[in-house]
């Protein structure tokens, strides 16, 4: 069901605006798009629907000319595009809303509005008159249509004093002051109110009656369903189906997400809870999280879960001393803790694997060696307080080892790694402090499967050595198949706990993006 | 239910969608945001009437002719710094590009072309300034190295063309048709004591050059994309602005703004030294600085620059009327800069 018939409500057949047919997307080490074919209609909404690491992002990237794919070809109203360049995209009537939005914010509205269609009417060339008087004209209609205010004071406003709300408003003024023809949002609704998403939904339903395709990216399954049109859904960088949304059910789209993994094994099997190790009491950090408390017990694993807003990300970094909570208490193994920086978790033994290894983890240009041996650079001091190369050596042999690690020496660059490795020497790394909390985050985000394996395997072994661990993670599998209980956070809360046995993925998903939430 | 996040979706649904609610303290804060260049002319009046309350022979025609003169090539050099900045890089070999240029023309000049007219000296020095600012410009685009990095190479490079293959001797005489721009008095005035004060015309070339950078940054789709690149690389990048254009673009015109100063620089002092202009790197930056430019880029204007270099020369030539010693003026930019920096500092905070 690749490619699929869709009609208008009144009948008539919907023009075809953008098709791709076969597109590839290979990063080094990984096949990102496996050949994707996907046909868009003017006028209609599509929900493009998968896990974290789907490939959604990369697509969305190809369409808007921020990548070029691997393979494959683009046919915009039914012309091949040879090259497709982001001002390319612009002025063929494609305007991609990133969870960024785009926006200047040293510029005023008025700019960040109506500066787009004068750069694509002089197709970029910069040596042009600036005209105020049209910008100021454009500006106006498009916000109009958005039905924000076309005042000459919040023309001249500048985007960064403005909340969320607004600005998600003027990125889809900017699409309508440009003409688009397609607009895509990236999780448009992560951080607006229901009241916000109704004029945001509003907004978008005229721009569909306008003859515009809407392309959506959400999590926010329930939204969808209101919100109505195509469903699109990825998984693992193959599009596995495609359809009217309403001839799905909601448990159906989360097994279409998560694919066959739903009937893999569960590596968790009988852990034996006593003592505890982790005591988390009303731990508050403003605008983030408040009144998180659980326990952590000797080998056990924990699961956090919830939406990108949902406060899990802060929650993590303040258990690592990155961005410490600002009140509420954090007790390990009956000492109570202060986490003021990433040094304090450190000497307590608390490691954090954060989920961006490539910018908050590793450093890819350095050699497999210095990188696990970078916590533990004290204890490879050897004669006159410089560092003991055997040692480190053996050390980081030992890690690579233990850890499966495919490389023929550790003197290899990180970035020659694949991601599955690279992530297990940013584990090898903290294990090298001997932790007895572990903080992961994301583990097996960009990570192809049999790695997957690996590194579940090499998590169960931490806890079965009486580790603690933490895993937060988006991948609903992942956590049913490898934790002993599981919390649920919401707008900075815990709102469920869960214990995993017997736990089945469509009740979680459910949970999941319910609006309501059930407090415990 | 979470306190902190009701606080926040309140103050975003109660309110008009548009504008966030303002406090009365905030307002303050607001008008400095839309004019930075409004605590520069704050610090200004601070400095005129101090030295006016100690000495009243401040006020005098012939301070402000003075004052005038000394601001025309520090204008002209944080002119291009500032378009820099408001690109959100930095440039800080406009100096040496400046000795190249000046003292080359000034002496393929003297030993060939003795009679050459100033338009054309001018326009050679406009030229040779540009071609060297587009070279740090192309660096900047292919290496994607920070600006800061290729400049100080530039710098040296620069410099140390002039000093080897350019010479190292300074002219005493300059070619007539420089002495001649020089001594062009746009307006004179004989002061009580018997001296006469001379306005001079290269202050002409600062409000040409003003005109000419106002319009670029406000009338021409490249001052837009001046800014946009400046307030977010990555997004400007997306949004289809072609950085290369930009980058060429801005600091091409920095050199073009810095071949110019170099002339007008041997012109009114009548001396070519390739020693000259050296160390005046940091001062400009100050000044722009001072004039609400951020180091951090996207912000910029061309009235706040010349206050800034209203402020800057005004402390380096007038204190010493207040009897402040000239060692204490630098102490006093740099309080002033620091105070910059935290006010601009704390109109950010929300």
């Amino acid at each position: 069901m690749s490619t699929h018939d869709t009609s208008r409500p009144d009948g008539a057949p919907a023009q075809e605006f953008l098709r791709l047919q076969g597109i590839h997307k290979r990063f080094a080490g990984v096949h990102a798009l496996r050949g994707i074919d996907l046909t868009i209609h003017a006028g209609e909404i599509y929900h493009l629907l998968g896990e974290n690491g789907c490939g959604k992002s990369t697509m969305i990237k190809i369409i808007a000319g921020a990548q070029p794919p691997s393979e494959g070809e683009i046919f915009i109203q039914g012309e091949r595009v040879a090259e497709l360049t982001p001002l390319a995209s612009l002025s063929l009537g494609i305007e991609t809303v990133y969870q960024d939005l785009s926006l200047l914010p040293n510029m005023s509205v008025a700019e960040n509005v109506a500066l787009s269609a004068q750069l694509v009417r002089h197709q970029g060339r910069l040596a042009r008159l600036f005209d105020r008087g049209a910008l100021n004209d454009t500006a106006a209609r498009a916000l109009r249509a958005v039905n924000l205010p076309a005042t000459a004071a919040f023309l001249d406003t500048h985007v960064d004093e403005l909340p969320i709300a607004t600005r998600q408003l003027i990125a889809i003024a900017r699409a309508i002051a440009t003409s688009a023809r397609m607009v895509i949002m990236d999780e448009p609704t992560t951080s607006l109110t229901q009241k916000e998403v109704d004029a945001l939904v509003k907004v978008i339903n005229g721009l569909r009656a306008n003859g515009v395709a809407v392309l959506f990216v959400s999590h926010k399954l329930d939204e969808c369903f209101a919100i109505g049109g195509q469903a699109i859904v990825f998984r693992d960088g193959e599009k596995v189906a495609q359809g009217p949304i309403q001839t799905f059910t909601k448990a159906q789209l989360g097994q279409l997400m998560t694919g066959k993994q739903l009937s893999e094994e569960r590596y968790r099997v009988d852990a034996q809870l006593q003592k505890a190790r982790l005591e988390v009491t009303a731990l508050t950090r403003r605008a983030a999280f408040e009144d998180v408390s659980f326990t952590l017990h000797e080998g056990e694993i924990l699961g956090i879960t919830g939406l990108l807003d949902s406060g899990r990300n802060e929650l993590a970094l303040a258990l690592a001393g990155v961005e410490p909570a600002h009140g509420g208490q954090i007790v390990l193994d009956g000492q109570r803790l202060s986490l003021r920086a990433p040094g304090d978790a450190i000497t307590h033994g608390i490691g954090y694997v954060p989920e961006d290894r490539i910018s908050e983890g590793l450093f890819l240009d350095k050699s497999i060696r210095d990188n696990i041996i970078t916590t533990i650079l004290r204890k490879m001091r050897g004669k006159f307080g410089a560092l003991d190369a055997a040692a480190c050596q053996r050390f980081s042999v030992d890690t690579v080892r233990q850890l499966q690690i495919a490389t023929p020496d550790v003197d290899r660059p990180v970035q020659s790694l694949s991601g599955g490795n690279q992530q297990r020497v940013l584990i090898g790394r903290w294990l090298a402090i001997n932790p007895r909390v572990l903080i992961l985050h994301g583990p097996t985000v960009g990570v192809d499967v049999g790695s997957k394996d690996i590194i579940y395997r090499i998590i169960q072994d931490l806890a079965k050595q009486g580790m603690g661990v933490i895993l937060i993670s988006d991948d609903l599998p992942e956590l049913l198949q490898n934790c002993d209980n599981l919390l649920l956070m919401k707008r900075g809360r815990i709102v469920r706990r869960f214990e995993v046995e017997g736990l089945s993925e469509s009740d979680l998903a459910h949970d999941l993006v319910s609006e309501q939430s059930h407090e415990h | 239910m979470d306190a902190s996040t009701l606080t926040r979706q309140n103050a975003h649904t109660d309110t008009s969608p548009a504008l966030p609610p303002r406090s009365a303290a905030a307002s303050l804060g607001a008008l400095l945001k839309k004019n930075p260049s409004l605590f520069t002319f704050v610090l200004i009046l601070l400095v005129v009437v101090t030295v006016a309350l100690i000495n009243p022979a401040f006020f005098q025609l012939a301070v402000l002719f003075d004052i005038v003169r000394a601001c025309t090539t520090l204008g002209l050099f944080a002119l291009g710094v500032m378009i820099v900045l408001a690109a959100g890089g930095i440039d800080v070999s406009f100096a040496a590009i400046a000795a190249l240029t000046m003292y080359s023309i000034t002496k393929v000049v003297m030993t060939y072309f003795p009679e050459t007219h100033i338009a054309v000296i001018l326009l050679a020095g406009a030229a040779g300034g540009t071609a060297l600012g587009v070279l740090n410009g192309l660096l900047v685009d292919w290496l994607k190295a920070p600006s800061l990095i290729v400049t100080i190479g530039t710098q040296y490079l620069y410099r140390g063309i002039l000093l080897t293959f350019v010479g190292t001797v300074f002219f005493m005489n300059v070619p007539h048709a420089m002495d001649q721009f020089g001594k062009l008095a746009l307006a004179r005035h004989d002061t009580a004591s018997g001296l006469h004060a001379v306005l001079p015309a290269t202050v002409l070339v600062l409000v040409l050059a003003s005109a000419l950078t106002w319009w670029l940054l406000n009338k021409t789709l490249m001052g837009r994309a001046v800014y946009a690149v400046g307030g977010s690389l990555a997004i400007a990048e997306r949004l289809g602005y072609k950085l290369r254009s930009v980058h060429l673009f801005v600091f091409g015109y920095a050199g073009f703004l810095s071949g110019l100063a170099g002339i007008v620089h041997v012109s009114s002092t009548r001396l070519a030294n390739p020693f000259d202009l050296v160390g005046s790197e940091l001062d400009v930056i100050a000044a722009v600085v001072l004039g609400g430019a951020r180091i951090t880029g996207g912000h910029g204007s061309v009235v706040g620059t010349l206050l800034g270099v209203l402020l800057v020369t005004l402390i380096n030539n007038v204190l010493i009327l207040a009897g402040v010693p000239s060692t204490w003026q630098k102490a006093i930019i740099g309080g002033f800069i620091v105070l910059a920096g935290a006010v601009f500092a704390l109109r950010r905070e929300k």
